[in-house]
């Protein structure tokens, strides 16, 4: 159903569509360049120059890959949450908070009524689009991730919070949408950490998605999480396709697919994003094949398991090209690519 | 209720936002890229953890922890020096967005050498007041644990006893170090309390050997108050409560007293709002009648997940109110 609604966008993408999960490295002399902004060194014109052409990079790999469905890359972005915050209004930005071993981001505080400043990604979609023919997906954080990774010292509990957040991101899809925008990605990676709360998730999809659901392919990824305890609930959630971390896990949802049927499509991850070693091109084949064993080649796209901003520059190459190759092999057994 | 203590539940951050709070964070990116030898990462690791401490005494508490400040996350620190135990992918720690490794465990499990001693003796070296240490029990470390040997599979029970036996083996160590106050940590069993028996028989082998040291059992994000009848027969000294998760564990304890010290997390762990100090005195003052002897205030859990000035503030808040308190009595 969902290939035909995609053909319906305009889009006709090959069986098995390769794509990433949103975040690149950002090249050193990026990195270095953000440090030199935040201390007041350089100019903002000249972070962006470089952001920008980061972006074009980024762009021209994945199309030298042959990557599908591509994404800009996250060059003009810290963190998946800080970012959005930093524009809303109604959050303040507090201090460094660990996510993993030595990894650090500025955890936002929620200190009064969030609103919408005007569009938050646009810009960069549309930069990111002009340089390429291949469809660039619109990249967004979801209102539940965005209230439970943020501190909330304004709303009276989690859900007015993420209700709030989901008005916001509905303006920003629908800012998207009319720049053009038809595959978008809101990111939910927080959805399965309360099982409990997985019906303020839906709620929050279905105020984004309300009444833009024919004007664009969404996408949902989650990620490190226990999505055995949501599934198959999580399949209420108004989107078209669950981009999922499935590699690092052992593809495990695989049988709980074979107890209960998926029916969506999904954005299988199958290379592990926090390991330093490139996988093979049999391995990640063999993952491929494993999740065709219960999922329809019509349903499945294929991906890393989540950004690749953690790796090195040449390691998330490397992965996408094992991604680009492995699909390719599995293609070649079916009729028709489209 | 005689006195109340306040201490540190557990964790506090390691890096801050100011330069001089980095120092760490550097440390081991320089260290990851073998810039610095591990001897050298270990001086830094010590300085910070003599930080943490000086922030603690600090702010007024009566019982501090290094912060856990070595840690890359609480089971690979303790698991990655145990015989057949390889450590694994990430995976969220409870509803945080916070990530572990998990052990992988291939054999039979088996304590090789000290793991937390050189850090308990740094500790309490630099310490004035009594210095925690902290376990994530054995059913916790169990139950998050990828079994890959026919000897646990589908035996969780025997594997928690062999993480048990283990930690026995460590506490040994540290007793002898002079520990005095040891904390073993069992969220997971929140989740999962028809398991109580499994973390019952875990704390009787720890029990054994804890000697003069008083041994505590936290319990957080989750309700505690189904397990509460049942949990106060447990040989420890002290329950570590999180009247975060657990709001209606108050009107119970308030009502019933309890068998045992508490610690008593009324100060949200995980949230950047400051609690108004009238509002947790009230609802001392609501415990305070049923309950004899001392007991400790804390947050609801450790203040990792706090950025490092929220953390500094809210244990601030923590002796203050403990003060406050104290003083009106």
């Amino acid at each position: 159903m969902s290939r035909a609604k995609l053909k319906a966008l305009g889009f006709d993408l090959p069986l098995l569509p390769t794509t990433a999960v949103g975040s690149y490295p950002k090249p050193p002399e990026l990195m270095e360049a953000r440090i030199q902004f935040q201390r007041g060194a350089i100019s903002r014109e000249r972070l962006e120059d470089l952001e920008r052409r980061a972006t074009e990079f980024w762009i021209r790999t994945q199309e030298a890959l042959g990557v599908d469905v591509l994404v800009d890359g996250e060059m003009y972005r810290g963190d998946m949450v800080a970012y959005f915050a930093e524009q809303l209004s109604g959050f303040e930005i507090g201090g460094l908070v660990r996510s993993y071993g030595n990894r650090y981001y500025h955890k936002p505080i929620i200190v009064g009524s969030v609103e919408w400043p005007g569009p938050m990604t646009v810009r960069w979609w549309r930069f990111a689009q002009a340089l390429t023919d291949r469809p660039v997906k619109g990249m967004l954080t979801g209102p539940y991730t965005m209230m439970d990774w943020s501190f909330n010292e304004y709303y009276p509990d989690r859900k007015s919070a993420a209700l709030a957040l989901a008005r916001v991101i509905h303006r920003e899809v629908e800012a998207l949408i009319e720049a053009g925008a038809r595959i978008i990605q809101i990111d939910e990676p927080a959805t399965s950490v309360r099982p409990d709360e997985l019906p303020i998730m839906v709620e929050a999809m279905e105020v984004v998605l309300d009444g833009l659901q024919d004007q664009a392919y969404f996408i949902t990824h989650m990620c490190y999480g226990n999505f055995e305890a949501v599934y198959p609930d999580m399949l209420k959630s108004p989107v078209d396709n669950f981009d999922l971390e499935m590699s690092n896990s052992g593809l495990d949802m695989l049988e709980q697919f074979r107890q209960y049927p998926y029916t969506k499509d999904i954005s299988v991850g199958v290379v592990d994003v926090h390991s330093h070693i490139i996988e093979d091109v049999d391995t990640v084949e063999q993952r491929i094949r494993a999740a065709l064993e219960v999922l329809r080649p019509e349903q499945v796209w294929v991906d890393p398991d989540c950004g690749l901003k953690t790796r090195q520059v040449d390691e998330a190459i490397g992965k996408l090209r094992v991604i680009v190759e492995a699909t390719r092999r599995v293609r070649q057994g079916f009729p028709t690519s489209g | 209720m005689e006195a109340l203590w306040p201490v540190i539940h557990s964790t506090y951050p390691r890096v801050g936002d100011s330069p001089g709070e980095q120092k760490l964070r550097r440390a081991i990116a320089a260290w990851e890229q073998r810039q610095i030898s591990d001897e050298e990462l270990r001086q830094v690791e010590d300085e910070v953890a003599r930080q943490v401490i000086a922030e603690q005494e600090q702010a007024g508490l009566a019982v501090v922890s290094d912060g856990l400040v070595r840690w890359y996350c609480p089971f690979s620190h303790l698991a990655r020096k145990l015989a057949n135990v390889q450590i694994d992918g990430l995976l969220r720690y409870f509803d945080t967005n916070f990530y572990f490794r998990q052990p992988v465990v291939s054999g039979p499990i088996q304590w090789r050498e000290p793991i937390l001693l050189h850090e308990f003796t740094v500790a309490q070296a630099a310490a004035t007041r009594p210095v925690k240490i902290v376990l994530t029990g054995p059913y916790t470390m169990a139950r998050y644990s990828i079994v890959q040997t026919p000897l646990y599979q589908g035996r969780l029970e025997r594997l928690a006893e062999d993480y048990a036996v283990a930690w026995a083996m460590e506490v040994r160590q540290l007793v002898q170090a002079g520990l005095m106050w040891l904390q073993v940590e069992e969220p997971a069993l929140l989740h999962a309390p028809q398991d109580a028996s499994i973390v019952a028989a875990a704390l009787e082998i720890l029990a054994e050997v804890t000697g003069p040291a008083k041994i505590a059992l936290a319990l957080y994000w989750g309700d505690i108050k189904p397990l509460w009848p049942r949990i106060q027969r447990w040989p420890v000294d002290m329950l570590i409560l999180d009247f975060v998760y657990s709001p209606l564990l108050l009107d119970v304890i308030a009502a019933e007293g309890s068998a045992r010290p508490l610690g008593l997390g009324l100060l949200d762990g995980r949230n950047t709002r400051l609690e108004d100090s009238a509002d947790i005195l009230r609802q001392l003052d609501r415990l305070a009648p049923r309950l004899k002897g001392t007991h400790h205030l804390t947050t609801s859990c450790g203040v990792e997940l706090l950025p490092r000035d929220r953390a500094r503030a809210k244990i601030e808040r923590v002796a203050c109110i403990a003060q406050s308190f104290t003083g009106g009595r």
